[in-house]
């Protein structure tokens, strides 16, 4: 019995093992971050893709965290800030990885008070990783009004040539039976992103990972399966490039130079999703299409990450 | 009343009437809505868009007067700001919701969103829930709809519930409220919300159809 048990857990470990590959080049100088999405339910599946994150970055030592929203889902007390955020993440947080968070619509807009989600006080904000050309968007896509929209045309207008990156709730494109593509919020905001030449989205609310086919130049991708599940709810469709909805996830990203890899990885550790995308376009503003689209490159060669 | 007309008096009511001296108000937009400008044939002297702009400047000096009044009482309560302890943004939020509760100690439904402004939304907020758009908003005030909010002015937006997305076509025909304000869309009613303190300050029944 007893060897019968060592078998099994060699097994299980020399399953994990082949599962945990990191597929993202690690260059020098380059952006690297993680994306989570849906993530603050405290609960047992919000714990373990923050381990796996933890284990990632002992390979892949990203500097922050975005994060897509519904942060809290249980309230905004001291105790659900606790629960999860504080403690799931509490190894990345001692160790100095920063967070950035968008508003969901299960969060109190006023979480943009909590300095460690470094929102500056702000429902929707900008920020520019230090020696680097990579520019990122938090939105609020609850509430798209005019001095939203206002505001993000002139951020957007004096970032010059760097990597735009978006990040907000709700997906723009999208093949979820459950919400699906949030059309009302892309009728206002994805001119201003073609006018400006954003180049990559980033949403949740679905509650599952999907890669979209890029749209008008823009690479759009939903992490929003970071403590929540719909499990059989993505609709395959026309939109989509790859897509899951089968476990938790999470993912990691790394810009250097006009290229972006991303990988998408389970909570068991497992590649969900690599590859890359690169900028192609010319980087200055012309209004009706993005100008810098990007296309898909072949995935990263793979690397095993030790446990 | 046409729509055209009706974005027109939004428009040109909000404009006309004179800042106070202490609100932040939004900033005037850059988007172009389907039309804001009245067309020319617009009847001047038509009572019926006389009416809608008197509610509409009414609107306005009354959510002006919530602000002057949220500035008085914020100052007797803990400050809202950014801290590493959610504790103090929970004690922030209630102390404020604690002394706009005091100063407005007899409000009741309908001082801010009276019933001839309540008219005027509702004309406004029909025609964005037709079409292809509108079905589209619906959909999203059933997705992020919560079970039940109880409809009480100065009552704390129940904890743990969702927010409900607004529309953005129906936030675009709705006049522009300062920072401290927010529409929400429960089931049918809205809901006017203050922000900081977490708090119904009047709603609407039956807002949308």
């Amino acid at each position: 019995m007893r060897r019968l048990l060592a078998f099994v857990i060699l097994a299980a470990s020399a399953a994990a093992l082949g599962a945990q590959e990191l597929r993202l080049p690690i260059k020098n100088g380059s952006v690297k971050f993680a994306v989570i999405g849906d993530s603050g339910t405290g609960d047992s599946h919000q714990v373990s893709v923050a381990n796996e994150l933890d284990m990632y970055r002992a390979k892949f030592p990203f500097d922050f965290v975005l994060m897509m929203g519904d942060n809290l889902y249980t309230g905004d007390s001291p105790k659900d800030y606790q629960r999860a955020f504080e403690r799931p993440y509490k190894t990345l947080l001692d160790a100095g990885v920063k967070f950035y968070a968008s508003l969901g619509n299960h969060d109190n807009p006023n979480e943009r008070l909590y300095k460690a989600f470094n929102m500056n006080g702000e429902r929707y904000y900008t920020f520019k990783p230090p020696n680097s050309s990579v520019r990122f968007f938090a939105l609020d896509s609850n509430y798209v009004d005019d001095k939203q929209l206002a505001w993000l045309d002139k951020e957007l207008a004096a970032s010059g040539s760097d990597w735009k990156i978006c990040f907000f709730h709700h997906p723009l494109y999208s093949s979820g039976e459950t919400h699906g593509s949030a059309e009302l919020q892309r009728g206002l905001l994805e001119p201003i992103f073609l006018k400006y030449g954003v180049n990559v989205v980033l949403s949740g609310h679905e509650h599952f990972y999907e890669r979209i086919k890029p749209q008008k130049g823009i690479q759009y991708f939903i992490v929003g399966s970071s403590a929540k599940l719909r499990m059989g709810d993505l609709r395959t469709s026309d939109l989509t490039a790859k897509g899951w909805d089968r476990g938790y996830g999470f993912m990691l990203i790394e810009i250097s130079g006009d290229e972006l890899f991303f990988q998408e990885i389970s909570d068991k550790g497992e590649t969900i999703d690599a590859g890359s995308v690169r900028r192609t376009g010319k980087t200055e503003p012309n209004p009706g299409r993005s100008t810098q689209p990007v296309e898909q490159a072949p995935p990263a060669p793979r690397q095993p990450v030790a446990r | 009343m046409t729509r055209p007309i009706l974005y027109g008096l939004l428009v040109a009511t909000l404009a006309a009437v004179p800042r106070a001296a202490a609100p932040v108000t939004q900033e005037p937009a850059q988007r172009t809505p389907p039309s804001t400008v009245p067309k020319a044939d617009t009847p001047v002297g038509d009572p019926r868009v006389n009416q809608s702009a008197t509610a509409l400047q009414d609107f306005k000096a009354r959510v002006d007067r919530y602000i002057a009044l949220r500035k008085t009482a914020a100052g007797s309560a803990p400050s809202l700001k950014q801290t590493t302890n959610p504790a103090e943004i929970k004690a922030a939020q209630g102390g404020l919701a604690a002394a706009i509760r005091a100063a407005r100690a007899n409000a009741q439904p309908g001082d801010i969103l009276t019933p001839e402004v309540q008219a005027v939304f509702r004309k406004a907020l029909a025609p964005e829930l037709k079409g292809h758009d509108g079905e589209h908003a619906k959909q999203v005030l059933k997705d992020d709809a919560p079970p039940s909010v109880p409809l009480k002015v100065n009552a704390p937006y129940p904890e743990g519930k969702p927010l409900p997305t607004v529309p953005s076509n129906v936030l675009m025909n709705l006049p522009k409220l300062p920072m401290e304000l927010e529409y929400r869309i429960v089931g049918k009613n809205l809901i006017l919300r203050d922000t900081g303190a977490d708090l119904i300050v009047d709603f609407m029944v039956n807002a949308v159809g």
